[in-house]
Formats: C-alpha cells, structure tokens, sequence
C-alpha cells in the first residue's frame, strides 16, 4: 500500500524532484559563471511562485471540485488592481495604503466578484460557470481599460511600492548593501538583488502557506465531498450534503489564492494595466493544473512552475543564438506540444493525486498500513 | 378468489406509522404525463416493492421523493416532516437515502474513501473545524473509518477497503452503494433496481443482506424487475400503472392479480 501511505512519496514524486533538483543546480551554475543575473534569477523564481499560486487556485476549483472557471486572469487582475489602487503613488483613487493592508483589498474584491459570479451559475450545473465565466474575464479587462478615472485605464498603474517599502528595518536598507566576511567584501548586493531575495522570502512564505492550508483541507471530510461532487454531484446530494454550499466554499477559496497571485505581481513587477488581464494568463494556467495532475496540488505547483520554465526558457534559447529565428513564436506550439504528449501518455497528468481523501491522523492506527 | 380481496384498488393509505408519504404527485414533461395523481405510504418497518412495466413512472416517482424533480402538484413527507419542493440534500437530511439505477462510480476514490462520504454532518465537512478542533475531526474520521471497515466485511467485500471504487463488478459496486447508504443511517432506503446485472448468486445474498438489514429496523422501498426477487423480499407490493398506483397487496396476491397481468401485458384483455 505503500501508493497510499499519507506523506510517503511515489517514485514517480522522487523522479521529478531529482529532475527539479538538477534544473536548480543548473540555474545556480548559470548564476555562479555569471551566465545570468542573480537578480533576474530571483525574479524568475517569484514569477514561476506566482504561477504556482494560480495554479492551485483553479485546482482548488477545478480539480477538487470539477468547476470550470474561465476567468483565471479576471480574479488574478482584482487582486492586482485591488492592491495597486490602494498603494500606487498613480491610482487615481486613493494611494499610499500600507501593502499589508492593501492585500485585504484585493483579495475583498476577488471574493465579492467570486460570490458574484458562483451565486448564480453554482446552482446550475458545471457548464453555466464555464460560460459565465468566460464572458467576466473580458468584463474585468475591458471594465478597467475603459474606467480610467477609477483605474488609469491603458496608461495602468505606476509607482506601487515595494510590499516591505514601509516596514522598519527592511524598508530603510540602503544601497549597496555590502555584506562583508572579515574585512573583504564578500557579496555585492545592489538594491535589485536585496529587493528581489526579499520578494522571494514572501512569496515562498505565501506559496507554503496556502500549500499546506490546502493539504489540510484537501485531505478532509471537506474535500472528500468536493471529490464525490466532481464524479458526480447527484451522488453527494443523495447523500445530504449540500453541493451548491460546498462548491461556493472551494470556488471563493480558490479564487482568493488567484487574487493573491496577482497581489504578490504587482509589488513584485511594480506596474499593472490590463494587459495583465489578458485571458491568456487563463489558458495557461489551465495548461498547468492539467499538465500538473488534476486534482493534486503538487501536480499544480510543479505544472507552475513548468509553464514559467517554458515561457522563459524559450527567451534564453533566443538569447543564446542557438536558434535561426526568435524562440517566443515556438513559445505556444511547445505548450501545444507538450499538452498533446502529456494526453498522449499521461492522460492524469505528471502527478495525478494518489491520496486518499481521509483525515491523515486517522489511519495512524496503523490497522490499515 | 379470496387472494383477490387481498389487494386493494388503488394505494393503500392512512397506514399507522409511514416513514415516507407521497400524495397526488403529478408530474408532467411537456405533454407526457409521468406521474399522475400518484399516492404511496411506506410503513415504517416494511420492506415494500415497487412494480410496474417500463415508462409506469416508477424511477420518475423516486426522482420526485427524493427532491431530484419538482412535482407539479402533491406532496412528499419523510417522518411526518413535509418536504415538498425541498433540495435532494434536504430530504436526504429527513433520514431517506436513495441509490440510483446506474451505480454512481465515484472516480479516483478507493471504496473505503467513497463509504466515508455517506455519514451526515461530519464536522470535518465545514472548514475551520479543520483548524480549530482537529482532535475532534479525528475522532469522527477514525470511528467513520471502522464502521466502513465493519460494513464491508459484513457484506463480505472487506478485502476491497483499498481497492478504486471503480475496479468494482457491477454487484460488487451495488454492494457498496448499499454499504454507503447505510453509513447514512438512514430510516427509509431507496433501491433502485438493486440486482439488475447481477448475477443470481450475488442477487441472493443481497436480497439476505436486505432481509438482515430490515429485521433490524431500516425500512426499504425498492423498485425491482426481477419479479422473484422482489415477490421473495417485499411485502407489500406497490403496482404502478401509467403513472398512478395500480393496486396494492401481498405479493403472493399481487402476482395473481388480473389488472396486473393485465397491465404488464398491455391493455385489458376481454
């Protein structure tokens, strides 16, 4: 039974963290030659983080609960315009909000649009949300595009801060920052460096969080029911549960960690407009919960973090010269290709979820081990 | 014949103490009528049939009891609780559990894994449980856990705890549908047409398992085809005819009953 063992990992989880541990070699090898800047590095890290995020969130929705949900990007944009409206020294409505107290704007809009849109379509079945769903994404984009004297519209948002720019201490750094190892400076860290490790310790802060707030309620009675909602809702209410409460529950929660995503992009990219929201973010995302493994959220952070390898492993290939013509064309025919091999042969995707959804303490007693 | 006397015209109503009591249910789609002025009462204890040929309205019936169809008119009480209009999960709340003609496979679940879903109102089912009294969710967990484990082995399927629910044979998948019902614990279980493609042999120990399951208080309505499992297990039998209850009787009287012939080979005859 050793595929069921609560926290034991699958030879085929090892396989990818031994592939996932050469890839970090590599990268830290390239950092070290001086292949690539250490401040790129960390921003390609909290980039593939963010991905991540939104990855889980639609596995929240789709792969725990069988939702479909278009509008990825609209839920990503709310977050990052919730926040960016708040901070930015250009948001033409306020400002100069704390970013801590900003993230609860962003992540209030996503959950009223979140209600908004579920209330209506969850009590229909899956196909409504889809169709709903696809329409609000542009809703968003085009609502914001064409509000400007809420949303600077096309111009975007300038001049948000940095998330930690008003703590003490790792708001004052000043620059450079030399870290120096019995009188010889050892490291050099210019500002971007020092801003990008730090955006790095938040975002993985964050990514282990709703992780391991995932797991807790993804290995519960609670996720048990979405699982049964997802093969068959009929089958759940048979059984008394009320399917629309349970399928509102996962759809804010993952909608939050979208929201989050996008909190987390504008104070790490420091500028939004609604080009952020265009609705290939949405196809992407999908791409990686499926690539991934429906339904585990390993499989969504690991298929994340492949999309981020994609999209910027082709602009290193362009780089190199080792192509005739520029890699980003090849971008979406190497996303096409890799969804055709993973349906070809591996219809679950990289790691399909092999958990039992039951309560981990519970089979301690070791009478089924 | 005095048998004849036994069956009534009609449903039998005013029963002493009904778990489930369905009355006038009519349901139209478009222009067909599926269900037309239809009574039932299941007596609490019994194991009651529900019979009748193909398009009589007998699964439509179940979908309007159980809160999966809106009827036009009538009404539905489970336990002398009216529950007319409400949501399948409403009813199911009442104490009435239903299966489905079709066993529901539920994918990417191990058997032990889809038994859990059926206790009602787990505290882990609501989210910040999970958080703040994770002793109490493990206690439930662990007890849900040995009460599946206790079904399955007494309906002899023990050794496919860990086995996906999809691996199942059609029987085997009917014996588990019928363990998670009952991990409900419901008072009224609903079968729908729990042997069809079953083999006899299984066919026979479900029809024991029911038997056990009755004497010790749940009470079944169960719609069935294979007249000698149904003739052998229920009394009474409810005959459903062109959407409305036909007559209702003992089974050994309803077998030899003239309209029920009648009915099954279309049409009066004479």
């Amino acid at each position: 039974m050793s595929a069921l063992d609560v926290g034991a990992y699958s030879p085929r989880e090892k396989g990818v963290a031994g592939l996932l541990g050469a890839l970090a070699a590599f990268l830290l090898l390239a950092v070290v030659t001086g292949f690539l800047a250490p401040a790129y590095l960390l921003y390609l890290v909290g980039l593939s983080a963010m991905y991540m995020l939104l990855s889980m969130g639609l596995n929240v929705q789709w792969g725990y609960g069988g939702m479909i949900n278009f509008s990825v990007a609209a839920f990503f944009g709310l977050g990052a315009y919730g926040t960016a409206l708040l901070t930015a020294s250009g948001s033409p409505i306020s400002g100069g909000v704390s970013p801590v107290i900003a993230l609860f704007g962003g992540l209030g809009l996503a959950a009223v649009l979140a209600v908004i849109i579920g209330y209506p379509t969850l009590k229909l079945r899956d196909d409504y949300l889809a169709i709903a769903s696809l329409g609000l994404a542009e809703v968003v984009r085009i609502f914001i595009l064409n509000e400007s004297q809420w949303t600077a519209g096309s111009a975007g948002l300038t001049g948000i801060p940095l998330f930690f720019s008003d703590w003490p201490v790792l708001g004052d750094l000043t620059y450079p920052y030399i870290f120096y190892v019995g009188g010889t400076p050892l490291f050099n860290m210019s500002q971007s460096v020092v801003t990008s490790a730090l955006n790095v310790v938040l975002v993985t802060a964050i990514v282990a969080a709703v992780y391991l707030f995932l797991r807790r309620i993804h290995q519960s009675p609670w996720g048990r029911v979405l699982r049964t909602i997802r093969t068959d809702e009929d089958l759940a209410e048979t059984l008394g549960k009320n399917t629309f409460a349970f399928k509102m529950q996962a759809f804010v929660i993952g909608s939050l960690i979208m929201a989050l995503a996008g909190v987390f992009y504008s104070h790490l990219v420091l500028f939004v407009s609604p080009q952020d929201l265009q609705p290939i973010t949405t196809f992407y995302v999908w791409v990686a919960v499926i690539l991934g493994g429906t339904g585990s959220d390993r499989g969504a952070m690991l298929g994340g973090f492949t999309i981020v390898a994609i999209q910027q492993g082709t602009r290193f290939l362009t780089d190199t010269g080792a192509l005739p013509i520029g890699a980003a064309p090849l971008r979406l025919m190497l996303v096409g290709l890799l969804i055709i091999f993973i349906v070809r042969l591996r219809p679950e995707g990289i790691l399909p979820p092999e958990r039992e959804l039951i309560w981990p303490d519970s089979l301690g007693g070791g009478r089924d081990e | 014949m005095s048998e004849q006397s036994l069956v009534s015209d009609g449903p039998v109503l005013g029963k002493e103490d009904p778990v489930l009591r369905a009355e006038g249910l009519e349901k139209r789609f478009g222009g067909l009528v599926a269900t037309d002025d239809a009574s039932i009462e299941v007596e609490r204890g019994t194991i009651t049939g529900l019979i009748g040929p193909n398009g009589a309205g007998k699964s439509t019936l179940f979908n309007l009891v159980s809160g999966f169809y809106e009827p036009d008119a009538g009404s539905v009480a489970v336990n002398g609780v009216d529950v007319t209009g409400q949501k399948p999960h409403q009813i199911a709340d009442q104490g009435m559990i239903r299966t489905f003609q079709t066993p529901r496979k539920p994918e990417g679940m191990t058997v032990r894994e889809a038994l859990l879903v059926g206790p009602h109102n787990q505290t882990g089912e609501s989210i910040i449980p999970l958080f703040t009294s994770p002793d109490t969710v493990e206690q439930e967990e662990r007890r849900s856990l040995e009460q599946a484990q206790q079904m399955l082995e007494r309906f002899e399927i023990g050794d496919l705890a860990t086995q996906p629910a999809t691996d199942l044979s059609g029987g085997q998948m009917k014996l588990v549908e019928l363990a998670r019902g009952m991990m409900a614990e419901p008072d009224l279980l609903l079968l729908d047409e729990p042997v069809a493609g079953v083999n006899p042999v299984l066919a026979d120990k479900l029809a024991g398992f029911i038997e056990e399951l009755n004497e010790e208080g749940i009470t079944f309505l169960i719609i069935e085809h294979d007249m000698n499992f149904i003739m052998r297990l229920a009394d009474p039998i409810i005959v459903l005819n062109q959407g409305s209850v036909l007559v209702e009787g003992p089974p050994e009287a309803v077998r030899s009953d003239e309209r029920v012939i009648d009915a099954y080979l279309g049409g009066p005859s004479e």
